[in-house]
């Protein structure tokens, strides 16, 4: 498995971890250690304490709240598909907007005698109140879009 | 080789596909090297449940980045690995030691009375023994966990550390002699 790897420049280097790793294989293969020599040895106890299981775990149904906790989550899929709707109905308001400023700029000089028509005459208090009414009517209307949308963007 | 590879494809298709019981198989199957590998690097067990389950969900979001070229224990690893790291970074705990000494002249010749079974029967030798693994630094550490306990290869941890083979045999050298001096100063018998 690791024999591609070059050896040590440094001979001693290299005999060294070959002694290193006949040790790891040894105790691996729970070979009688009466025959080693004794750098084997040394590296042999080594090898034993570091095979120990090592102390503490994970709790006993770990794997099973990590799928629960996962499931509950929506998938990456979701979420995006999520994404793109909520992007392809921003652009779509902006399309509007953008085709809504094109048609007043077109016509708006011809509509505008017509509107002015409808209008109270300029200058009387019942102008004032209108005004003021459509004006609160809008800003609630345009709350009350922002809160839902809001309220859908953490949902 | 190719059989274990096919097998870990099936599972990652199984728990893409949201299969009952795939994904939480695939946790259950890799939890113990998670644990291993942040445990390891971090050294508080509460620290690592909280990272190991971090690790899952890195793991389940990114599940369909896994192309199969290596081992899921390695990639899943590789996650695991790089988790604990941003954590030691972030708590500014060096990974390794910012200078490690090579040219010490090694010694090749030791007595040869050192009995293998009565040393690991001592628990002061044993307890010492521990104590140096623990005084390593988290890479070196966590390469000889993953050699020893995970029996992963060379090519395997570098896979899962980033970092070039020749150098996780470096690391594994070095900190054997380490653990091998450690030994030699407290049962006294180097020649």
């Amino acid at each position: 498995m690791n024999h591609d790897l070059p050896p040590f420049d440094d001979p001693a280097r290299e005999r060294e971890w070959q002694v290193q790793e006949r040790a790891r294989d040894a105790e691996r293969r729970g070979l009688d250690p009466t025959a080693d020599d004794a750098r084997v040895r040394r590296y042999r106890l080594l090898a034993r304490a570091l095979r120990e299981p090592m102390p503490g775990a994970l709790p006993a149904d770990f794997a099973r709240r990590m799928a629960a906790q996962v499931a509950a989550a929506p998938s990456r899929r979701q979420v995006a598909g999520t994404r793109f709707e909520s992007t392809l109905a921003s652009a779509l308001v902006v399309m509007l907007l953008v085709a809504g400023g094109v048609v007043l700029a077109y016509y708006g000089n011809a509509w505008l005698p017509a509107f002015r028509g409808l209008l109270p005459s300029s200058g009387t208090p019942a102008t004032g109140w209108l005004l003021a009414l459509g004006g609160c009517l809008g800003a609630s209307w345009l709350l009350g879009l922002w809160q839902r949308h809001a309220h859908g963007s953490t949902a | 080789m190719d059989d274990a590879h096919a097998s870990d494809r099936a599972l990652v298709d199984a728990a893409l596909a949201n299969r009952p019981g795939a994904f939480e198989r695939l946790v259950r199957e890799h939890q113990g090297l998670c644990w291993h590998i942040i445990q390891r690097m971090v050294r508080n067990p509460e620290d690592t449940r909280e990272l190991c389950q971090d690790t899952f969900l890195r793991v389940h979001q990114c599940l369909h980045q896994y192309r199969g070229e290596s081992a899921l224990k390695s990639w899943i690893g590789r996650v695991a690995y790089t988790i604990a790291l941003r954590h030691l970074q972030h708590k500014r705990i060096p990974l390794a030691e910012a200078h490690e000494d090579d040219g010490a002249p090694l010694v090749e010749t030791v007595a040869d009375d050192f009995d293998l079974e009565s040393a690991w029967a001592d628990a002061e030798t044993t307890q010492q023994l521990h104590r140096a693994i623990e005084a390593l630094p988290p890479l070196q550490r966590t390469v000889l966990t993953l050699y020893y306990l995970e029996e992963n290869t060379i090519p395997e941890i570098a896979h899962i550390t980033g970092l070039a083979s020749g150098t996780i045999k470096s690391h594994l050298f070095r900190s054997r002699l380490r653990l091998r001096e450690a030994l030699e100063t407290r049962t006294g018998v180097a020649a």
